[in-house]
């Protein structure tokens, strides 16, 4: 039964990615997940190191520097995206391929790596909690997100005839999409959501920003066609 | 629009979520106790098991499903606040089978507790719930219970879940694995034999003035006390008045004593023996081996010998117990000094005489296991009442001073659930220390009739309320169930550093316990309790996912390929044949 309950997480957690790549012809992802991977893993190794060297600062300066420490997140985030659009340099993909294909596979990349393991250990034990089933909900909303800031990268750094009067919108959504790790953790810790609430501010806001991305791409994408 | 379908149902699953978030519950973990595992004569008794592994259930459970309920998979939660003991007569009696029992104590019983008063109808609740408690642990101990029984603590989670199960058997449905509720795991390694259950007794020696050449023929008064318990539940076995009320009292008897003889000018002519016994409960055991290795000429000098058993309760009443006849012209002469003694301080006692016979035994239920003993061919033993029956039987003078005016039954009144910190009075164990202290005095320094107050208050010799109230609060927190303790136990070690700081010669005799008790290790654990999800609630959380992935799949679909291409994936084998065809 609790193996049963961890098989649930574990659709809920991975299915969507595993869906998303047979319904669309991503054939190419199977590369670019390995460079995902490397990655994601650097990114978190370079996350744990920053944050080690600045705790006996945080000792002075708590909340501020800690919330400065999470913002470098959007950094490293927006690092790791660029380098992942422009060296994906294999056959003629179309742009609307490659955002989804360097989308789908940072996600898929940072689920495994980040809720895999904690899956394992907690789904199977006997006590039943909602907090797997969260997390899963949490992925379907990591996915979402990544796919929009893959779509807004790729108009930034790939798209070279964007409309004067968007790139103002364009820049700005991916700033907020990009820091959404960081405002959901403040959420979490500085104002003390509870799990469910922050997983349910995750859904909607990846759903509005998903809506607001598609908008932008389609609307760059009219002035070339 | 397009993000209708993937919407909708997300926003159904979020709503369900915040809606049943409020049922998760972290697992709890609870102190337990088992009950006492032990073999009497070759008889298994107690309970047999230790693991646990089964979902909870209540009381309630029984009175909606009737008779017909099937509970060897169930463990059986109930509240002694509440029990029925008719019920529990019932089950206990019938050997019906269950998976386990968990009885619940009010926390006054932890002898973690401290009790901080409380009115008077507080104290008469106590007082029923300790009725029920010792009839509950009679039943229990002379029961032979095929499945594990454990005592804890009513506590706020425990109370939580307890109410949680009782909200789900009142709708009658059992708790298994397709309807959810609670399971109760306690994860105890499979109980063993203790190996070799020793029985350790201490004894100080204050010898006495000797005149010049005659240090030999001293008399010897003995003070014994036994130090050891029996319980249902030996991890909660205390015994704070029985016996140790008797170990503190004697303590501080010794440590009076000690600065009276430290000064040659009033030490007195006699000797003072102080001995600390263990396997009261089981026939004064430890006694009968401490008389039987005893050297004869100091058994001869025994003047007499007076143990103290239970004497910290409220009672004004206090009974001298005597096994020869009270016309005999010696316990006459004790008995007028210690009645001399108690008027003075406003107690009663009273002379109760009991024949030792050793032909018959003294407790009909015991008849059967003589016959066993008998049939296995163990050498059926004397039993004993009190503990100066033991002197007796070797022609010592001796009496018992209680507060218990019969003699309890085999393994009662030897400390059980009901007897901790919360139901003694130290009050009454300063005040049978004056009286014992006094009276012993008085004989001692030949100063009967006299109106002296020798152990005056507020004297260098008055009676310790501190030195008393210390050692009653380590003995009340101290399980001291004789078969668990080594040598190098800390409670050993601690009253025989203490007899060693009273007394001028200390020994320590390890003996074997008689080979009729066997004891089985595995005497507490700790129980988690978990909150289990139902096998029905996967299955539709199992259902839900599906239909999410289908509708993510199909919206994906139809957004990059479009809509015929969705049709075309279903399509596909008719469309073949079409072809072929």
């Amino acid at each position: 039964m609790t193996m049963f309950h961890f098989l649930n997480c574990a659709i809920l957690t991975f299915g969507p990615h595993a869906v998303y790549y047979s319904a669309t012809p991503l054939s190419i992802i199977l590369t670019s997940f390995l460079q995902q991977i490397r990655l994601v893993c650097l990114a978190t190794f370079l996350k744990v190191s920053e944050s080690d060297s600045f705790d006996p600062y945080q000792v002075l300066f708590v909340q501020s520097l800690s919330g400065i420490v999470e913002s470098f997140d959007w950094v490293r985030r927006c690092c790791g995206l660029y380098f992942a659009l422009t060296q994906l340099t294999h056959r003629n993909i179309s742009q609307n391929h490659k955002f989804q294909a360097v989308g789908l596979g940072w996600a898929f990349a940072d689920s495994v790596l980040h809720r895999l393991a904690p899956l394992w250990v907690g789904a199977r034990g006997l006590e039943f909690t909602w907090d797997f089933v969260l997390q899963g909900l949490e992925a379907n909303a990591n996915l979402v997100l990544c796919l929009s800031l893959a779509a807004l990268g790729s108009l930034i750094w790939l798209r070279k005839n964007k409309p004067k009067t968007l790139i103002p919108i364009i820049y700005a959504c991916a700033g907020i999409v990009a820091t959404m790790p960081s405002i959901t953790s403040y959420l979490k810790r500085g104002l003390g959501w509870h799990f469910p609430k922050v997983v349910g501010f995750e859904l909607f806001t990846s759903l509005v920003m998903a809506f607001i991305s598609w908008q932008l791409f389609t609307a760059c994408q009219r002035p070339s066609n | 629009m397009f993000v209708e379908p993937v919407y909708s149902s997300l926003i159904t699953l979020l709503i369900i979520v915040v809606a049943c978030a409020e049922l998760c519950d972290a697992v709890t973990v609870v102190d337990v106790y088992r009950l006492v595992q032990y073999d009497l004569g070759g008889v298994p008794l107690g309970s047999r098991l230790a693991a646990l592994n089964h979902h909870a259930g209540s009381s309630l459970y029984l009175s909606s499903a009737g008779a017909a309920a099937d509970l060897s998979r169930t463990v059986l939660i109930l509240p002694v606040r509440e029990l029925n003991l008719t019920f529990i007569r019932d089950y206990i009696g019938q050997r019906k089978p269950l998976g386990g029992l968990l009885l619940l104590l009010p926390p006054v019983f932890s002898p973690q507790h401290s009790d901080s008063g409380g009115g008077a109808d507080q104290d008469s609740a106590k007082d029923l719930v300790k009725e029920v408690l010792i009839e509950v642990e009679r039943l229990l101990i002379h029961a032979n219970i095929p499945y594990p029984v454990y005592f804890g603590f009513e506590d706020e989670a425990v109370h939580a879940m307890l109410g949680d199960v009782k909200k789900n058997d009142i709708t009658g449905q059992p708790a298994t694995a397709t309807t959810g509720g609670y399971k109760l795991v306690a994860a105890a390694p499979e109980p063993r034999k203790v190996a070799s259950p020793a029985i350790i007794n201490i004894q100080g020696w204050l010898p006495g003035l000797k005149a010049d050449g005659d240090s030999n023929k001293l008399p010897t008064i003995a003070i014994v006390a036994s130090y050891d318990t029996f319980g249902a539940a030996p991890a909660l076995s205390v015994g704070s008045d029985s016996n140790g009320s008797g170990v503190v009292a004697l303590l501080e008897i010794a440590r009076l004593f000690s600065i009276l003889y430290s000064n040659p000018k009033t030490r007195g002519r006699y000797n003072l023996l102080f001995v600390l016994t263990s396997g009261g409960p089981y026939n004064y055991n430890g006694t009968h081996k401490w008389l039987r290795s005893m050297d004869q000429r100091l058994r001869e000098t025994i003047d007499y010998a007076i143990c103290l058993n239970s004497i910290g309760s409220s009672s004004n009443e206090l009974w001298l117990h005597v096994s020869k006849p009270p016309e005999n012209a010696y316990i006459k002469q004790i008995f007028e000094g210690f009645s001399t003694v108690s008027e003075e301080l406003g107690l009663k006692v009273g002379l109760k005489h009991k024949k030792i016979n050793i032909s018959n035994p003294r407790e009909s239920q015991m008849l059967s296991f003589i016959c066993l003993a008998l049939r296995t061919g163990y050498v059926p033993i004397c039993m004993v009442a009190w503990e100066h029956e033991q002197f007796s039987r070797l022609r010592v003078t001796a009496a018992t001073l209680s507060e218990l005016s019969v003699a309890p039954d085999f393994l009662e009144s030897t400390g059980g659930l009901s007897d901790n910190r919360n139901f003694i009075n130290e009050a009454s164990i300063s005040r049978s220390v004056k009286l014992v202290a006094e009276s012993l005095a008085r004989h001692i320094y030949g100063q009967q009739g006299k109106s002296i107050d020798i152990f005056a208050d507020h004297s260098s010799l008055s009676i310790n309320p501190s030195y008393i109230r210390s050692w009653v609060e380590f003995l009340s927190t101290t399980p001291r169930v004789a078969p668990f303790l080594s040598k190098n136990d800390p409670l050993i070690v601690a009253l025989k550093k203490e007899l060693a700081d009273h007394t001028v010669e200390v020994n320590v005799q390890q003996e074997l316990l008689d080979g009729m008790f066997t004891f089985y290790d595995s005497t507490s654990g700790r129980l988690h309790i978990y909150q289990v999800a139902s096998v029905t609630f996967d299955l539709i959380l199992l259902l839900v996912l599906a239909s999410y992935l289908i509708v993510l799949f199909s919206f994906l679909v139809i957004l990059t390929r479009g809509l015929d291409d969705l049709i075309s994936l279903f399509r596909r084998p008719s469309s073949r044949k079409v072809k072929t065809a």
